[in-house]
Protein backbone atom coordinates (compact mmCIF):
# COMPACT_ATOMS: atom_id res chain seq x y z
CA UNK A 1 0.00 0.00 0.00
CA UNK A 2 1.38 3.42 -0.89
CA UNK A 3 2.65 5.41 2.02
CA UNK A 4 0.29 8.32 1.46
CA UNK A 5 -2.77 6.08 1.68
CA UNK A 6 -1.40 4.47 4.80
CA UNK A 7 -0.81 7.82 6.39
CA UNK A 8 -4.34 8.91 5.52
CA UNK A 9 -5.74 5.76 7.09
CA UNK A 10 -3.61 6.28 10.15
CA UNK A 11 -4.86 9.82 10.46
CA UNK A 12 -8.43 8.57 10.23
CA UNK A 13 -7.80 5.96 12.90
CA UNK A 14 -6.23 8.51 15.18
CA UNK A 15 -9.23 10.77 14.71
CA UNK A 16 -11.54 7.89 15.66
CA UNK A 17 -9.45 7.16 18.73
CA UNK A 18 -9.49 10.79 19.63
CA UNK A 19 -13.28 10.83 19.47
CA UNK A 20 -13.49 7.75 21.66
CA UNK A 21 -11.06 8.65 24.38
CA UNK A 22 -13.51 11.46 24.43
CA UNK A 23 -13.15 15.01 25.08
CA UNK A 24 -16.87 14.69 24.57
CA UNK A 25 -18.69 16.19 27.53
CA UNK A 26 -22.26 16.01 26.33
CA UNK A 27 -23.54 13.45 23.85
CA UNK A 28 -27.01 13.87 22.42
CA UNK A 29 -28.34 11.12 20.19
CA UNK A 30 -31.54 11.47 18.24
CA UNK A 31 -33.28 13.51 20.93
CA UNK A 32 -37.01 14.01 20.42
CA UNK A 33 -39.58 15.75 22.54
CA UNK A 34 -43.32 15.46 21.98
CA UNK A 35 -45.76 17.39 24.12
CA UNK A 36 -49.41 16.57 24.57
CA UNK A 37 -51.59 19.66 24.43
CA UNK A 38 -54.68 20.01 26.57
CA UNK A 39 -56.98 18.97 23.74
CA UNK A 40 -54.95 15.80 23.24
CA UNK A 41 -52.96 16.73 20.15
CA UNK A 42 -49.28 15.86 19.91
CA UNK A 43 -46.90 18.74 19.36
CA UNK A 44 -43.35 17.93 18.32
CA UNK A 45 -41.05 20.37 20.07
CA UNK A 46 -37.85 18.66 19.03
CA UNK A 47 -37.00 15.89 16.65
CA UNK A 48 -33.82 14.00 15.81
CA UNK A 49 -31.27 16.21 17.54
CA UNK A 50 -27.84 14.58 17.59
CA UNK A 51 -24.84 16.50 18.80
CA UNK A 52 -21.54 15.95 20.54
CA UNK A 53 -20.29 18.78 22.67
CA UNK A 54 -16.61 18.85 23.59
CA UNK A 55 -15.23 19.78 26.98
CA UNK A 56 -14.63 23.49 27.24
CA UNK A 57 -16.64 24.43 24.17
CA UNK A 58 -18.80 27.51 23.99
CA UNK A 59 -21.91 26.32 22.21
CA UNK A 60 -24.82 28.53 21.24
CA UNK A 61 -28.26 27.13 20.64
CA UNK A 62 -29.60 29.70 18.23
CA UNK A 63 -33.06 29.99 16.78
CA UNK A 64 -36.37 31.83 16.68
CA UNK A 65 -39.00 31.26 19.36
CA UNK A 66 -40.64 27.86 19.08
CA UNK A 67 -37.54 26.13 17.73
CA UNK A 68 -37.08 24.13 20.92
CA UNK A 69 -33.75 25.65 21.99
CA UNK A 70 -34.85 26.17 25.58
CA UNK A 71 -36.44 22.72 25.59
CA UNK A 72 -33.11 21.25 24.54
CA UNK A 73 -31.30 23.13 27.28
CA UNK A 74 -33.80 21.91 29.85
CA UNK A 75 -33.40 18.34 28.62
CA UNK A 76 -29.63 18.59 29.14
CA UNK A 77 -30.23 20.11 32.60
CA UNK A 78 -32.51 17.21 33.54
CA UNK A 79 -35.40 19.58 34.07
CA UNK A 80 -37.25 17.78 31.25
CA UNK A 81 -37.16 14.18 30.09
CA UNK A 82 -36.97 13.69 26.35
CA UNK A 83 -39.61 11.40 24.85
CA UNK A 84 -37.04 9.73 22.65
CA UNK A 85 -33.31 9.51 22.16
CA UNK A 86 -30.30 9.16 24.38
CA UNK A 87 -28.25 11.65 26.28
CA UNK A 88 -25.11 11.24 28.31
CA UNK A 89 -23.07 13.75 30.27
CA UNK A 90 -19.47 12.53 30.43
CA UNK A 91 -20.81 8.99 30.53
CA UNK A 92 -23.46 9.70 33.15
CA UNK A 93 -27.19 10.16 32.81
CA UNK A 94 -28.39 13.78 33.08
CA UNK A 95 -30.00 12.88 36.40
CA UNK A 96 -26.73 11.64 37.87
CA UNK A 97 -24.95 14.66 36.46
CA UNK A 98 -27.50 16.92 38.13
CA UNK A 99 -27.24 15.09 41.45
CA UNK A 100 -23.47 15.43 41.37
CA UNK A 101 -23.89 19.17 40.74
CA UNK A 102 -22.37 19.34 37.31
CA UNK A 103 -24.73 22.07 36.11
CA UNK A 104 -24.77 25.74 36.82
CA UNK A 105 -27.88 27.39 35.42
CA UNK A 106 -28.43 31.04 34.53
CA UNK A 107 -31.90 32.13 33.48
CA UNK A 108 -33.18 35.07 31.50
CA UNK A 109 -34.17 36.82 34.72
CA UNK A 110 -31.50 36.79 37.43
CA UNK A 111 -33.85 34.98 39.89
CA UNK A 112 -32.07 36.37 42.90
CA UNK A 113 -33.33 36.02 46.46
CA UNK A 114 -34.48 39.48 47.56
CA UNK A 115 -33.97 38.78 51.22
CA UNK A 116 -30.36 37.70 50.84
CA UNK A 117 -27.43 39.98 50.26
CA UNK A 118 -25.40 39.49 47.09
CA UNK A 119 -22.85 37.38 48.94
CA UNK A 120 -25.51 35.28 50.61
CA UNK A 121 -27.22 34.73 47.28
CA UNK A 122 -24.03 33.20 45.98
CA UNK A 123 -23.67 31.15 49.15
CA UNK A 124 -27.18 29.69 48.84
CA UNK A 125 -26.30 26.66 46.66
CA UNK A 126 -23.29 26.03 48.88
CA UNK A 127 -25.52 25.99 51.97
CA UNK A 128 -27.68 23.42 50.27
CA UNK A 129 -24.60 21.35 49.57
CA UNK A 130 -23.63 21.55 53.27
CA UNK A 131 -20.32 23.18 52.56
CA UNK A 132 -18.71 24.60 55.74
CA UNK A 133 -19.31 28.27 56.40
CA UNK A 134 -15.72 29.44 56.04
CA UNK A 135 -15.38 27.82 52.65
CA UNK A 136 -18.76 29.18 51.57
CA UNK A 137 -17.62 32.71 52.36
CA UNK A 138 -14.34 32.13 50.66
CA UNK A 139 -15.85 30.79 47.47
CA UNK A 140 -18.52 33.49 47.35
CA UNK A 141 -15.88 36.20 47.58
CA UNK A 142 -13.85 34.52 44.85
CA UNK A 143 -16.87 34.38 42.58
CA UNK A 144 -17.65 38.02 43.31
CA UNK A 145 -14.12 38.85 42.31
CA UNK A 146 -14.52 36.96 39.03
CA UNK A 147 -17.67 38.88 38.11
CA UNK A 148 -16.23 42.15 39.45
CA UNK A 149 -18.75 42.85 42.18
CA UNK A 150 -16.60 42.55 45.30
CA UNK A 151 -17.62 45.93 46.64
CA UNK A 152 -21.30 45.03 46.41
CA UNK A 153 -21.06 41.86 48.53
CA UNK A 154 -23.32 43.22 51.24
CA UNK A 155 -25.83 44.96 49.00
CA UNK A 156 -29.30 43.56 48.44
CA UNK A 157 -30.28 42.59 44.89
CA UNK A 158 -32.84 45.39 44.59
CA UNK A 159 -30.01 47.88 45.03
CA UNK A 160 -28.22 46.59 41.93
CA UNK A 161 -28.75 47.39 38.25
CA UNK A 162 -30.08 44.71 35.91
CA UNK A 163 -26.63 43.94 34.53
CA UNK A 164 -25.14 43.59 37.99
CA UNK A 165 -27.98 41.33 39.06
CA UNK A 166 -27.34 39.06 36.10
CA UNK A 167 -23.65 38.95 37.03
CA UNK A 168 -24.62 37.83 40.53
CA UNK A 169 -26.68 35.11 38.84
CA UNK A 170 -23.61 34.00 36.90
CA UNK A 171 -21.46 34.07 40.05
CA UNK A 172 -24.03 31.95 41.86
CA UNK A 173 -24.05 29.42 39.01
CA UNK A 174 -20.24 29.24 39.06
CA UNK A 175 -20.07 28.93 42.86
CA UNK A 176 -20.95 25.25 42.85
CA UNK A 177 -17.99 24.68 40.52
CA UNK A 178 -20.05 23.05 37.80
CA UNK A 179 -18.47 21.52 34.72
CA UNK A 180 -21.23 22.81 32.53
CA UNK A 181 -22.75 26.27 32.53
CA UNK A 182 -26.25 26.36 31.05
CA UNK A 183 -27.44 29.83 30.10
CA UNK A 184 -30.97 30.50 28.90
CA UNK A 185 -31.04 33.87 27.10
CA UNK A 186 -29.25 35.42 30.05
CA UNK A 187 -28.75 38.86 28.52
CA UNK A 188 -31.90 39.30 26.46
CA UNK A 189 -33.56 41.56 29.03
CA UNK A 190 -30.59 43.93 29.23
CA UNK A 191 -29.93 47.06 27.22
CA UNK A 192 -27.45 46.92 24.34
CA UNK A 193 -24.55 48.61 26.16
CA UNK A 194 -24.79 46.44 29.26
CA UNK A 195 -25.15 43.41 27.05
CA UNK A 196 -21.92 44.10 25.14
CA UNK A 197 -20.05 44.60 28.37
CA UNK A 198 -21.36 41.35 29.78
CA UNK A 199 -20.44 39.53 26.56
CA UNK A 200 -16.80 40.45 27.07
CA UNK A 201 -17.05 39.60 30.76
CA UNK A 202 -18.54 36.22 29.99
CA UNK A 203 -15.78 35.38 27.50
CA UNK A 204 -13.21 36.39 30.07
CA UNK A 205 -14.85 34.19 32.71
CA UNK A 206 -15.08 31.32 30.23
CA UNK A 207 -11.40 31.59 29.39
CA UNK A 208 -10.51 31.74 33.07
CA UNK A 209 -12.70 28.88 34.31
CA UNK A 210 -12.61 26.56 31.33
CA UNK A 211 -16.27 25.56 31.62
CA UNK A 212 -18.35 24.05 28.89
CA UNK A 213 -20.98 26.69 28.18
CA UNK A 214 -24.30 26.10 26.47
CA UNK A 215 -25.84 29.41 25.64
CA UNK A 216 -29.40 29.77 24.37
CA UNK A 217 -30.09 32.88 22.33
CA UNK A 218 -32.15 34.28 19.47
CA UNK A 219 -29.59 36.92 18.65
CA UNK A 220 -27.30 36.04 15.71
CA UNK A 221 -24.59 38.63 16.49
CA UNK A 222 -24.49 37.50 20.09
CA UNK A 223 -24.08 33.88 19.06
CA UNK A 224 -21.31 34.65 16.55
CA UNK A 225 -19.42 36.87 18.96
CA UNK A 226 -19.47 34.41 21.85
CA UNK A 227 -19.47 30.91 20.44
CA UNK A 228 -16.94 28.44 19.30
CA UNK A 229 -19.79 26.57 17.65
CA UNK A 230 -23.32 27.63 16.80
CA UNK A 231 -26.13 25.11 16.63
CA UNK A 232 -28.87 26.57 14.49
CA UNK A 233 -32.31 25.27 15.34
CA UNK A 234 -35.33 25.69 13.10
CA UNK A 235 -38.98 25.47 14.14
CA UNK A 236 -42.01 23.38 13.14
CA UNK A 237 -40.84 20.91 14.20
CA UNK A 238 -37.83 21.98 16.27
CA UNK A 239 -34.71 20.48 14.73
CA UNK A 240 -31.01 21.05 14.38
CA UNK A 241 -30.67 22.55 10.91
CA UNK A 242 -27.00 23.52 10.91
CA UNK A 243 -23.88 23.44 13.04
CA UNK A 244 -21.42 26.22 12.27
CA UNK A 245 -17.89 26.51 13.65
CA UNK A 246 -16.89 30.05 14.42
CA UNK A 247 -13.17 30.40 13.85
CA UNK A 248 -12.76 34.00 14.86
CA UNK A 249 -9.59 34.73 16.82
CA UNK A 250 -9.62 34.91 20.59
CA UNK A 251 -9.61 36.74 22.87
CA UNK A 252 -12.45 38.54 21.15
CA UNK A 253 -13.24 42.15 21.83
CA UNK A 254 -15.99 44.43 20.63
CA UNK A 255 -13.84 45.56 17.66
CA UNK A 256 -14.21 42.18 16.06
CA UNK A 257 -17.80 43.04 15.24
CA UNK A 258 -16.58 45.52 12.63
CA UNK A 259 -14.48 42.98 10.73
CA UNK A 260 -15.66 41.46 7.42
CA UNK A 261 -15.07 37.97 8.90
CA UNK A 262 -17.59 38.66 11.61
CA UNK A 263 -20.14 39.97 9.11
CA UNK A 264 -19.56 36.93 6.92
CA UNK A 265 -20.30 34.60 9.82
CA UNK A 266 -23.45 36.52 10.64
CA UNK A 267 -24.59 36.16 7.04
CA UNK A 268 -23.70 32.49 6.96
CA UNK A 269 -25.68 31.80 10.11
CA UNK A 270 -28.64 33.81 8.88
CA UNK A 271 -28.73 31.88 5.62
CA UNK A 272 -28.73 28.57 7.41
CA UNK A 273 -32.24 28.95 8.82
CA UNK A 274 -34.90 26.85 7.22
CA UNK A 275 -38.61 27.20 7.00
CA UNK A 276 -39.28 30.27 9.12
CA UNK B 1 -47.99 80.16 49.23
CA UNK B 2 -44.60 78.48 49.08
CA UNK B 3 -45.07 77.29 52.66
CA UNK B 4 -48.37 75.69 51.70
CA UNK B 5 -46.78 74.08 48.67
CA UNK B 6 -43.97 72.68 50.70
CA UNK B 7 -46.44 71.42 53.30
CA UNK B 8 -48.54 69.66 50.69
CA UNK B 9 -45.50 67.73 49.57
CA UNK B 10 -44.75 66.50 53.07
CA UNK B 11 -45.31 62.83 53.81
CA UNK B 12 -47.71 63.43 56.65
CA UNK B 13 -49.67 66.24 55.04
CA UNK B 14 -52.52 63.97 53.98
CA UNK B 15 -52.87 62.35 57.39
CA UNK B 16 -52.87 65.68 59.21
CA UNK B 17 -55.34 67.14 56.74
CA UNK B 18 -57.72 64.24 57.30
CA UNK B 19 -57.52 64.51 61.07
CA UNK B 20 -58.17 68.26 60.94
CA UNK B 21 -61.18 67.80 58.65
CA UNK B 22 -62.58 65.05 60.87
CA UNK B 23 -62.23 67.22 63.97
CA UNK B 24 -63.94 70.15 62.27
CA UNK B 25 -66.85 68.01 61.02
CA UNK B 26 -67.16 66.33 64.42
CA UNK B 27 -67.27 69.66 66.25
CA UNK B 28 -69.84 71.13 63.85
CA UNK B 29 -71.98 68.02 64.39
CA UNK B 30 -71.55 68.20 68.16
CA UNK B 31 -72.54 71.86 68.19
CA UNK B 32 -75.69 71.13 66.20
CA UNK B 33 -76.55 68.17 68.42
CA UNK B 34 -75.92 70.15 71.59
CA UNK B 35 -78.37 72.82 70.39
CA UNK B 36 -81.16 70.41 69.48
CA UNK B 37 -81.03 67.32 71.76
CA UNK B 38 -81.61 66.97 75.47
CA UNK B 39 -78.65 64.67 76.27
CA UNK B 40 -76.16 65.40 73.51
CA UNK B 41 -73.44 63.12 74.92
CA UNK B 42 -75.62 60.14 73.92
CA UNK B 43 -75.37 61.09 70.27
CA UNK B 44 -72.32 63.24 69.65
CA UNK B 45 -70.49 64.96 72.49
CA UNK B 46 -67.90 67.65 72.02
CA UNK B 47 -64.39 66.23 71.79
CA UNK B 48 -63.46 68.45 74.73
CA UNK B 49 -65.99 66.55 76.81
CA UNK B 50 -64.41 63.23 75.94
CA UNK B 51 -60.93 64.48 76.71
CA UNK B 52 -62.22 65.89 79.99
CA UNK B 53 -63.62 62.48 80.92
CA UNK B 54 -60.28 60.91 80.13
CA UNK B 55 -58.28 63.18 82.43
CA UNK B 56 -60.99 63.34 85.10
CA UNK B 57 -60.04 61.96 88.51
CA UNK B 58 -63.65 61.17 89.52
CA UNK B 59 -64.26 57.50 90.19
CA UNK B 60 -67.23 55.98 88.44
CA UNK B 61 -67.69 52.73 90.30
CA UNK B 62 -66.37 53.66 93.68
CA UNK B 63 -62.76 52.66 93.11
CA UNK B 64 -61.72 53.33 89.49
CA UNK B 65 -61.74 56.34 87.23
CA UNK B 66 -63.25 55.93 83.78
CA UNK B 67 -59.86 55.58 82.15
CA UNK B 68 -58.61 53.00 84.64
CA UNK B 69 -61.72 50.96 84.04
CA UNK B 70 -61.49 51.18 80.27
CA UNK B 71 -57.81 50.25 80.26
CA UNK B 72 -58.33 47.28 82.56
CA UNK B 73 -61.03 45.94 80.29
CA UNK B 74 -58.95 46.70 77.21
CA UNK B 75 -56.16 44.57 78.63
CA UNK B 76 -58.50 41.58 78.91
CA UNK B 77 -59.85 42.06 75.40
CA UNK B 78 -56.45 42.55 73.82
CA UNK B 79 -54.94 39.52 75.51
CA UNK B 80 -57.82 37.33 74.28
CA UNK B 81 -57.52 38.80 70.79
CA UNK B 82 -53.78 38.16 70.91
CA UNK B 83 -54.16 34.52 71.90
CA UNK B 84 -56.81 33.98 69.22
CA UNK B 85 -54.68 35.81 66.68
CA UNK B 86 -51.67 33.67 67.57
CA UNK B 87 -53.58 30.41 67.26
CA UNK B 88 -55.26 31.48 64.01
CA UNK B 89 -51.94 32.60 62.53
CA UNK B 90 -50.19 29.36 63.43
CA UNK B 91 -53.01 27.18 62.08
CA UNK B 92 -53.36 29.30 58.94
CA UNK B 93 -49.66 29.10 58.20
CA UNK B 94 -49.45 25.37 58.79
CA UNK B 95 -52.49 24.68 56.62
CA UNK B 96 -51.04 26.86 53.83
CA UNK B 97 -47.81 24.89 54.12
CA UNK B 98 -49.66 21.60 53.77
CA UNK B 99 -51.77 22.89 50.89
CA UNK B 100 -48.66 23.97 49.03
CA UNK B 101 -46.75 20.77 49.76
CA UNK B 102 -49.59 18.33 49.03
CA UNK B 103 -51.85 19.09 46.09
CA UNK B 104 -54.52 16.77 47.50
CA UNK B 105 -54.78 18.77 50.70
CA UNK B 106 -55.26 21.92 48.67
CA UNK B 107 -57.92 20.30 46.51
CA UNK B 108 -59.81 19.08 49.55
CA UNK B 109 -59.39 22.08 51.83
CA UNK B 110 -59.25 25.19 49.68
CA UNK B 111 -62.84 25.36 48.35
CA UNK B 112 -64.18 24.97 51.87
CA UNK B 113 -61.93 27.64 53.26
CA UNK B 114 -64.02 30.07 51.25
CA UNK B 115 -67.08 28.99 53.21
CA UNK B 116 -65.50 30.09 56.48
CA UNK B 117 -65.23 33.53 55.00
CA UNK B 118 -68.80 33.54 53.68
CA UNK B 119 -70.69 32.57 56.81
CA UNK B 120 -71.02 35.28 59.46
CA UNK B 121 -68.67 33.88 62.07
CA UNK B 122 -69.74 36.42 64.64
CA UNK B 123 -73.27 35.10 64.33
CA UNK B 124 -71.92 31.70 65.27
CA UNK B 125 -70.60 33.01 68.57
CA UNK B 126 -73.60 31.73 70.59
CA UNK B 127 -73.12 28.31 69.03
CA UNK B 128 -69.46 28.20 69.94
CA UNK B 129 -70.37 29.40 73.41
CA UNK B 130 -72.84 26.53 73.69
CA UNK B 131 -70.12 24.07 72.72
CA UNK B 132 -67.29 25.41 74.85
CA UNK B 133 -69.45 26.49 77.80
CA UNK B 134 -66.90 29.20 78.38
CA UNK B 135 -67.31 32.72 77.06
CA UNK B 136 -63.61 33.50 77.33
CA UNK B 137 -62.69 30.49 75.20
CA UNK B 138 -65.40 31.35 72.68
CA UNK B 139 -63.95 34.84 72.30
CA UNK B 140 -60.51 33.38 71.61
CA UNK B 141 -61.88 30.83 69.15
CA UNK B 142 -63.79 33.42 67.16
CA UNK B 143 -60.72 35.65 66.96
CA UNK B 144 -58.71 32.63 65.82
CA UNK B 145 -61.20 31.67 63.10
CA UNK B 146 -61.27 35.19 61.73
CA UNK B 147 -57.48 35.35 61.70
CA UNK B 148 -57.07 31.94 60.15
CA UNK B 149 -58.57 32.62 56.73
CA UNK B 150 -56.61 35.70 55.59
CA UNK B 151 -53.37 34.19 56.86
CA UNK B 152 -53.95 30.81 55.18
CA UNK B 153 -55.01 32.22 51.79
CA UNK B 154 -52.36 34.92 51.62
CA UNK B 155 -49.58 32.56 52.66
CA UNK B 156 -50.71 30.02 50.08
CA UNK B 157 -50.72 32.77 47.45
CA UNK B 158 -47.15 33.54 48.55
CA UNK B 159 -46.09 29.93 48.09
CA UNK B 160 -47.67 29.89 44.65
CA UNK B 161 -46.00 33.12 43.62
CA UNK B 162 -42.50 31.59 43.85
CA UNK B 163 -41.10 31.70 40.32
CA UNK B 164 -40.72 28.50 38.35
CA UNK B 165 -37.03 29.31 37.93
CA UNK B 166 -36.46 29.24 41.69
CA UNK B 167 -37.92 25.75 41.81
CA UNK B 168 -35.67 24.75 38.93
CA UNK B 169 -32.63 26.23 40.64
CA UNK B 170 -33.38 24.17 43.73
CA UNK B 171 -33.79 21.09 41.52
CA UNK B 172 -30.44 21.78 39.89
CA UNK B 173 -28.85 22.03 43.35
CA UNK B 174 -30.43 18.66 44.17
CA UNK B 175 -32.06 20.29 47.20
CA UNK B 176 -34.29 18.23 49.48
CA UNK B 177 -37.95 19.15 49.96
CA UNK B 178 -37.05 20.42 53.40
CA UNK B 179 -34.36 22.69 51.94
CA UNK B 180 -36.74 23.83 49.24
CA UNK B 181 -39.12 25.08 51.94
CA UNK B 182 -36.63 26.49 54.42
CA UNK B 183 -34.38 28.19 51.87
CA UNK B 184 -36.84 29.25 49.20
CA UNK B 185 -40.56 28.83 49.78
CA UNK B 186 -40.99 30.11 53.33
CA UNK B 187 -38.74 33.18 53.03
CA UNK B 188 -40.43 34.01 49.70
CA UNK B 189 -43.90 34.01 51.18
CA UNK B 190 -43.10 36.28 54.14
CA UNK B 191 -44.41 39.48 52.50
CA UNK B 192 -47.64 37.67 51.61
CA UNK B 193 -47.86 36.25 55.11
CA UNK B 194 -47.63 39.78 56.49
CA UNK B 195 -50.36 40.96 54.13
CA UNK B 196 -52.52 38.29 55.76
CA UNK B 197 -51.50 39.44 59.23
CA UNK B 198 -52.27 43.07 58.41
CA UNK B 199 -55.78 42.09 57.37
CA UNK B 200 -56.44 39.78 60.26
CA UNK B 201 -54.92 41.71 63.19
CA UNK B 202 -57.65 44.41 63.29
CA UNK B 203 -60.23 41.70 62.59
CA UNK B 204 -59.13 39.72 65.63
CA UNK B 205 -59.48 42.85 67.77
CA UNK B 206 -62.91 43.70 66.34
CA UNK B 207 -64.08 40.13 66.80
CA UNK B 208 -62.86 40.06 70.36
CA UNK B 209 -64.71 43.27 71.21
CA UNK B 210 -67.92 42.21 69.47
CA UNK B 211 -67.99 38.79 71.11
CA UNK B 212 -67.41 40.53 74.44
CA UNK B 213 -70.84 42.13 74.12
CA UNK B 214 -72.45 38.69 74.08
CA UNK B 215 -71.92 38.06 77.79
CA UNK B 216 -70.85 39.88 80.86
CA UNK B 217 -67.50 39.66 82.56
CA UNK B 218 -64.47 41.72 81.83
CA UNK B 219 -63.71 43.07 78.39
CA UNK B 220 -64.08 46.22 76.31
CA UNK B 221 -67.24 44.92 74.65
CA UNK B 222 -68.90 44.14 77.99
CA UNK B 223 -68.11 47.60 79.25
CA UNK B 224 -69.28 49.07 75.97
CA UNK B 225 -72.71 47.50 76.18
CA UNK B 226 -73.06 48.43 79.86
CA UNK B 227 -72.19 52.02 79.08
CA UNK B 228 -74.64 52.02 76.19
CA UNK B 229 -77.41 50.74 78.44
CA UNK B 230 -76.77 53.67 80.72
CA UNK B 231 -75.18 51.74 83.57
CA UNK B 232 -72.41 54.28 83.74
CA UNK B 233 -71.27 57.53 82.20
CA UNK B 234 -71.80 57.72 78.45
CA UNK B 235 -68.29 59.07 78.17
CA UNK B 236 -66.98 55.60 78.96
CA UNK B 237 -68.63 54.52 75.73
CA UNK B 238 -66.91 57.27 73.77
CA UNK B 239 -63.56 56.46 75.31
CA UNK B 240 -63.98 52.84 74.25
CA UNK B 241 -64.90 53.88 70.72
CA UNK B 242 -61.72 55.88 70.37
CA UNK B 243 -59.54 53.34 72.13
CA UNK B 244 -60.77 50.42 69.99
CA UNK B 245 -60.23 52.42 66.83
CA UNK B 246 -56.73 53.16 68.03
CA UNK B 247 -56.02 49.51 68.92
CA UNK B 248 -57.29 48.35 65.53
CA UNK B 249 -55.14 50.82 63.62
CA UNK B 250 -52.18 50.19 65.89
CA UNK B 251 -52.41 46.41 65.40
CA UNK B 252 -52.26 46.98 61.65
CA UNK B 253 -49.31 49.34 61.95
CA UNK B 254 -47.56 46.97 64.34
CA UNK B 255 -47.61 44.21 61.71
CA UNK B 256 -46.04 46.66 59.26
CA UNK B 257 -43.36 47.54 61.79
CA UNK B 258 -42.56 43.89 62.48
CA UNK B 259 -42.29 43.25 58.76
CA UNK B 260 -40.04 46.29 58.39
CA UNK B 261 -37.73 44.97 61.09
CA UNK B 262 -37.68 41.41 59.76
CA UNK B 263 -37.16 42.35 56.12
CA UNK B 264 -34.24 44.75 55.91
CA UNK B 265 -33.98 44.23 52.16
CA UNK B 266 -37.27 46.03 51.64
CA UNK B 267 -36.05 49.37 52.85
CA UNK B 268 -32.90 49.70 50.76
CA UNK B 269 -34.00 51.16 47.48
CA UNK B 270 -31.55 53.31 45.52
CA UNK B 271 -30.45 51.35 42.47
CA UNK B 272 -26.96 51.32 41.04
CA UNK B 273 -26.42 52.64 37.55
CA UNK B 274 -24.65 50.53 34.95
Amino acid sequence: MPLSVFLLKLKGMMKMADMQNSNVEIMLKDIGMVYKTNDGRDVTALTGVSLDIQKGEFISLLGPSGCGKTTLLRIIADLLQPTSGEISIAGESPRDARLSKKYGIVFQSPVLYDWRTVKKNIMLPLEIMHIPKAEREDRAMKMLDIVGLTEFANHYPNQLSGGMQQRVGIARALAIQPQILLMDEPFSALDEFTKEKLHEDLLRIWAKTNKTIIFVTHNIQEAVFLSSRICVLSPHPGRLSAVIDVDLPRPRTMDIKDTPEFTAYVAKVRNSFEGI
Amino acid sequence: MSVLKRLSKSKYFNTVLWIVILIIVWEIGATVVAATKRSPENILPHLSGIIESVVSKDTINGSQTAVQMVLENAKATISRALVGFGIGTALGFVLALFMSRFKTVEKIAFPYLMIIQMIPILGMAPLIFAITQDISKSRIIIAAILTFYPVATNTLAGFKAVEKEKHELMISYAASKFQLYTKTMIPSCIPYFFTGLKISAPMAITASILVDTLQGGIGLGCLLSQALKGAMSRYVFWQIVFLSAFIGIFSFLLMGIIEYVLCPYKRKGNKQEE
